[in-house]
């Protein structure tokens, strides 16, 4: 905060501004306090005027509410875009190189054997509220928080390795260590998980009330985090305003205090044409160009002054796959699945055959208006270093398909047009999707055709996604479905789809001892990986990983749409890349001065 | 009289009671639950999921929920919301003032335009404004209303003289009184078209048809008979009679016009019970259905009760009885 | 059975002064050409509803040439070629040397005409590798002028098998209600309070849950035709009660008590064909209701499934805003949705203009 005072002292009118904001709010014992620390800074120093960053407002929409702003609470995206602004971690993942980075740690060491991990906490940082951070916060968001058996989250998952948690312990006010029952690989950028203050949280801990802290109807002031902006205001349905954090600890190179912008305001806006539209009137300064909405967008950069980003393949994928579950209800005795259909599932010529009927080419063209990539391995391009090419792609090809299917014993044989396997039973299953996601609706209706092309029936349907979910990870009736999965850089992250003991693992979850020989593999690629903290070894296992995936086909992958992002021509120091998005350095974006 | 709004509030509470219960049993028994989200997210382990599972008490028998649930409501707590983490009270409250003002926007759009209309049209029956009335009427009733939502705010993006969806402004905050004012009227513009039109056809249509049935009456012959000028013959005594049988459409509209506007909240990004009511009902979020739709059932019976009680007010030969 | 001659005179005054109102027969005429036209889909479209041809994505509508060098010939098409413009826009370049004269009852894809009826000549068609498409193309050039009659098979016939069901439940309970009076009235009217009560769209997304997911896409369609008419019948219901409280006390349905007849008869035979006349009214101003509830479904993802059209889901797709600005085409299912709801309401205020005498002697008199 200092650095900013000494530098933008000539400078009046964005510091009333500010002033006044803070007063408008309310908040007058605050105000007050920092009317005091600027004092100082009205004395004319010897440095001339730079170009003024600080001020202005970028305004984001998002299509739904967050559910809470409690960061150990929050399940999905609409929640974590909003506490990612508040919150802070340890380390964080450069957006660049996609390598671990300090961030509220300064520093680590690490043992010869792996598993004590000592983090050297960065001077000086403060929480929004003007209360000091310290080594106390760490470990009570790890052991208060992550580890309380009565506050069920996805963090405690992550954490725990066979059962066991790690130990944290404080050293001294800016030193945390970490002891590992075993090695655990993906540790360090694990350590991007955001710590919560003890000072704000520590009484509802204690009165067993954290499952319901910061839910969404709490006073924004009372939510505390070290990031770079501070929740200000929430309107359900409307929007979510940040206001800078005064007390942000991170420097620009210069030297100045960040974060430039003044303001950051999320609107609400469920319908992704209403985002489009009110992108190009100029109320919203970015949008998630969709393939089809390109050729609409691209052509007016110039005339209403933004610019579309390509950052290359989403991270997220698309794939179809197949029930291959041998398993029966534990009340009734009735198999999940009849036995023929099992037989076609896991037989491995059946499911090339379908990798070969997926027409990936004119999928992204039709879906994506050809700004997308076919997508064959199973950690996609997006992760990066983890990302292999070496794995079996599979071409569009009918005849190819067909031929497999004949040589294993599906062929026509009553010419009805449609195939029966070698005791006579049609090829027919249900394939189903969920409803509400066009894109992927319309991938599944192509693979549907081809599908049929081959001489299979296929009974479509999609079905609302919580609908679908139990089917996968409940009830397992289920033949085929087409479905998606978010990505990250981590291949361990995805232990639970891969792992066969995995609940996600969802062609056949839960399985006890491994039922194929190349799951049993895979079992163990991963257990390998995890426990390897050599970068290249490691992708030697995923390497492998990805290879056995492509030749098994237990997701038959599909297509990933480019990720491309629409900015309003406002503002300096846009550094997209494929990893972070347009936002992955927001505290160092600032204003154009005739924007603002 | 008190005694007969009483009466009818106790007639509705066995009914209340069976709303919750078939909303209950057809949130629970069709496929799927409130968790899968969270099954489908490679992050959660089972035990976490069961730790959710004790904590929402899904894990309970059936009965015992929705006991559990009745004997909450009777000390007025309506449950948490799962998706939200906070009480269903706290998300609906905000959202219903929005459904509200919404409501009441198109309802005064719809009944300020719909019965002037509908009496020009009775006046000037067959004449060209009558078929000119008409020939819309039939328009606006055979177009689907998101569908007119999202060509309105396409119009509106060319145009630029109306704000596209959302319900403020984004410097809102710095407005003084009558500009608050103004901002919310001008984005309640395009959903209270959207959602009135419908509705304005056909309540204009009733209104014509109420108005020339009125006309039609001896009483009227009879005014006009002795001499009365024809504006008071219209106004004075056809008109009351004629509007009467629309009081107990209020009633019904009262409760249809929270549940008619999810999609148009939706596409118009209007903050109100029917977005929220939409997701919730997809994702089994049960509390929060169950306390939609008993405050719907509960807006239902007021709106119905309010009609009677007008109706009874307007029409002398009408007492208070069951009705 | 003078009575009964009466009332058929008094239908014949009534259709008398239907065919007097140009715009309700206007209004029959159209729906006649529809209902025609969507029985005989297989025969009048080119394609199959599930034909698509990646290659033409979003191809505009093809225009039919009539002169070749200035020579008036047999009609034909110029064959058409996608590309991809350097902002990723579709851009359809017309390839004059390839010719494909319009071909009358041209072989093409198989059917089974109603279900039985195999055959593969339709009305009109030129030969492959040309495609003819004369209201354009949807996402993956599947053609929607075949799209349009199929799904008009379903749109169409949704709100009619919808209406018989929603009738039967609504004349069923009213008759009854109406007929008992006392305490059976008092329950199912309670019942019939708690279907009004609850908001019917949430009702729809609940039930639609509720359908099992393997059935296929016969099931599936009955289902919500099932569903939506389960939605509508409880007003239907408070109506007929209405009327039949006050037809029970009539002369012949007293006279037909004491001469022992059943209820059941008695409401069956002697009650509810009083309701009749209000009632054919009330199914042409309902019939849309479902129309419109099944594109309210599918808008979600819920109605009728890919590939089987409907006007409904065709629509769906039609919304958003990009979409519409390069293919304004796959806009006319809502124009289809458009014109017969105009269509049932016109007739339906024209039934009702022209049945009012007899309502009002049905029930006063």
């Amino acid at each position: 905060m200092c650095v900013m005072i000494a530098r933008s002292q000539l400078n009046w009118s964005p510091l009333s501004r500010w002033i006044r904001n803070v007063l408008f709010r309310q908040r007058v014992f605050f105000s007050l306090i920092s009317f005091c620390l600027f004092l100082p800074s009205l004395l004319p120093s010897a440095e001339e005027t730079i170009p003024q960053k600080y001020g202005g407002q970028l305004v984001i929409s998002t299509v739904s509410d967050p559910k809470t702003f409690n960061d150990i609470m929050a399940k999905e995206t609409s929640s974590t875009i909003v506490t990612s602004h508040i919150f802070d971690g340890l380390t964080t993942t450069n957006a660049f190189t996609t390598k671990v980075e300090p961030h509220l740690a300064k520093s680590w060491q690490v043992s010869s054997d792996g598993l004590v991990w000592t983090f050297f906490l960065r001077e000086g940082v403060r929480w929004n509220d003007g209360a000091p951070f310290s080594a106390d916060d760490v470990v009570f968001t790890f052991n208060d928080l992550i580890y309380n058996p009565r506050i069920p989250s996805s963090a405690k998952d992550v954490f725990t390795i066979d059962g066991q948690p790690f130990k944290v312990e404080k050293v001294d006010d800016l030193t945390v260590r970490f002891t590992l029952p075993v090695k655990f690989a993906p540790f360090l950028r694990g350590m991007g998980q955001a710590i919560l203050p003890k000072h704000k949280l520590k009484k509802a801990v204690e009165d067993e009330a954290f499952n319901f802290t910061w839910g969404i109807d709490t006073d924004p002031q009372e939510i505390v985090g070290t990031g770079p902006y501070k929740l200000v205001r929430y309107d359900p349905g409307q929007r979510l305003i940040f206001e800078r954090n005064p007390y942000y600890w991170k420097l620009s190179p210069e030297g100045e205090q960040l974060p430039y912008l003044g303001r950051v305001v999320y609107l609400i806006v469920p319908s992704a044409d209403v985002q489009l539209l009110k992108f190009l009137e100029g109320t919203i300064d970015i949008y998630n160009v969709r393939g089809s909405d390109f050729p609409y967008l691209k052509p007016l950069e110039k005339e209403r002054n933004f610019t579309v980003y390509d950052l290359g393949p989403d991270m997220g994928s698309q794939f179809i796959f197949f029930n291959q579950n041998n398993g029966a209800h534990p009340e009734t005795g009735k198999a999940y699945l009849p036995a023929h259909k099992l037989a076609w599932f896991t037989d491995l010529n059946f499911r090339r055959a379908v990798a070969h009927a997926i027409d990936r080419k004119k999928i992204i063209e039709i879906v994506n208006n050809g700004l997308g990539y076919p997508q064959y391995s199973s950690i996609g391009p997006g992760a990066g270093f983890f990302h292999t090419e070496e794995v079996v792609q599979y071409d569009f090809d009918l005849k190819t398909a067909k031929k497999i299917l004949a040589d294993a014993g599906y062929q026509d044989r009553n010419q009805d047009g449609i195939l029966e396997d070698q005791e006579g039973h049609r090829l027919e299953f249900n394939l189903y999707t969920n409803a509400g996601n066009t894109e992927r609706l319309d991938i599944a209706a192509i693979i549907r055709q081809d599908l049929e092309n081959l001489g299979m029936k296929i009974n479509f349907q999609s079905l609302e996604f919580n609908t679908l979910v139990s089917k996968l990870t409940s009830t397992f009736e289920w033949d085929a479905v087409v479905l998606g999965l978010t990505g990250g850089i981590e291949p361990h992250f995805g232990q639970n789809v891969w792992h066969s003991s995995g609940g996600l693992h969802m062609w056949h979850p839960n399985q006890e001892t491994p039922a194929t020989d190349w799951e049993k593999r895979i079992d163990e690629l991963f257990s390998l990986g995890v426990q390897e903290l050599s970068e290249d070894k490691r992708k030697v296992f995923y390497d492998e990983f990805q290879m056995i995936v492509s030749q098994k086909l237990p997701l038959i992958y599909t297509v990933l749409s480019a990720q491309m992002t629409a900015v309003r021509n406002k503002f300096v120091n846009l550094k997209p890349t494929n990893y972070g998005g347009v936002l992955h350095n927001l505290e160092e974006i600032y204003m154009k001065k005739e924007a603002r | 009289m008190w005694g007969y709004i009483l009466k009818r509030f106790l007639v509705a509470i066995p009914i209340l009671l069976a709303i919750a219960f078939v909303t209950f049993l057809l949130m629970r028994f069709t496929p799927g639950n409130y968790l899968d989200t969270m099954r489908m997210d490679p992050q959660y382990s089972k035990a976490t999921i069961q730790h959710y599972e004790e904590l929402y008490q899904l894990d309970k028998p059936l009965l015992q929920q929705y006991l559990q649930w009745i004997k909450n409501i009777l000390r007025l707590e309506f449950g948490y919301s799962f998706y939200y983490n906070v009480p269903v009270v706290q998300i609906i409250g905000g959202r219903l003032w929005n459904t509200f003002v919404l409501s009441c926007a198109s309802f005064l759009f719809t009944w300020g335009v719909a019965l002037p209309l509908g009496i020009t049209a009775a006046l000037r029956r067959n004449q060209w404004l009558d078929r000119l009335i008409q020939f819309f009427s039939y328009v606006w009733l055979s177009v689907p209303s998101f569908f007119l939502a999202m060509i309105l705010l396409y119009a509106a993006s060319q145009t630029g003289f109306l704000p596209l969806g959302g319900m403020v402004s984004p410097n809102f905050e710095e407005m003084n009184f009558l500009e608050k004012a103004l901002d919310i009227l001008k984005h309640l513009a395009i959903p209270t078209i959207a959602l009135s039109v419908g509705s304005i056809a056909a309540l204009q249509r009733i209104m014509r048809g109420n108005m020339l049935e009125v006309l039609g009456q001896q009483y009227i012959l009879m005014a006009r008979a002795k001499g009365l000028p024809e504006n008071k013959v219209v106004y004075h005594h056809a008109l009351r009679n004629a509007i009467n049988p629309l009081i107990t459409l209020l009633g019904y509209e009262f409760s249809s016009l929270l549940s008619g506007a999810a999609l148009i909240e939706i596409i118009c990004g209007w903050p109100g019970l029917g977005a929220l009511m939409l997701t919730a009902v997809r994702s089994k979020d049960i509390y929060l259905v169950m306390a939609s739709m008993l405050m719907g059932s509960v807006l239902f019976i007021i709106g119905n009760l309010l009609a009677d009680i007008l109706l009874a007010k307007a029409d002398p030969r009408i007492r208070y009885e069951r009705g | 059975m003078s009575a009964d001659k009466k009332h058929l005179s008094e239908f014949q005054i009534a259709l008398r002064n239907f065919k007097k109102n140009r715009l309700a027969c206007l209004g029959v005429v159209i729906l006649g050409l529809l209902y025609v036209a969507v029985i005989f889909a297989e025969f009048l479209s080119p394609y199959s509803y599930k034909n698509e041809n990646r290659n033409y994505s979003y191809c505009p509508p093809t225009v039919i040439q009539f002169f070749d060098e200035n020579r008036l010939v047999w009609p034909y098409v110029y064959g058409r070629q996608l590309e991809f413009n350097a902002y990723h826009g579709r851009i359809y370049t017309i390839d004059k040397t390839q010719k494909y004269p319009l071909r009358f009852f041209a072989p093409g894809d198989t059917y089974q005409w109603l279900g039985f009826l195999p055959g593969r000549r339709h009305l009109i068609g030129v030969s492959e590798p040309g495609r003819f498409y004369l209201l354009g193309a949807d996402s993956r050039g599947r053609d929607v002028f075949s799209r349009l009659l199929y799904g008009g098979r379903i749109s169409l016939s949704i709100g009619l098998i919808g209406v018989c069901i929603s009738f039967t439940i609504g004349l069923i309970v009213g008759g009854v209600a109406g007929y008992y009076g006392g305490r059976v009235d008092d329950i199912l009217m309670r019942i019939c309070e708690m279907f009004m009560m609850v908001p019917g769209f949430y009702l729809l997304l609940a039930l639609r849950s509720a359908v099992p997911d393997n059935f296929n896409s016969v099931q599936v369609y009955f289902a919500i035709v099932v569903i939506l008419s389960f939605i509508g019948w409880a007003g239907l219901a408070r109506i007929i009660r209405g009327m039949c409280l006050s037809l029970r006390e009539r002369e012949y349905v007293l006279a037909a008590r004491t001469f022992g007849l059943s209820d059941r008869k008695i409401i069956t035979g002697h009650i509810l064909p009083h309701t009749v006349s209000y009632s054919i009214f009330a199914v042409m101003l309902s019939i849309p209701g479902y129309i419109l509830g099944e594109s309210a479904l599918s808008l979600i993802g819920l109605g009728i499934q890919d590939p089987f059209a409907s006007w409904g889901n065709m629509l769906s797709d039609a919304m958003s805003i990009v979409r519409i600005k390069f293919a304004p085409w796959i806009l006319l299912p809502g124009f289809f949705i458009f014109v017969t709801v105009i269509c049932f309401n016109v007739i339906g205020d024209a039934l009702r203009d022209c049945l009012d005498p007899l309502l009002k002697s049905e029930v006063k008199g």
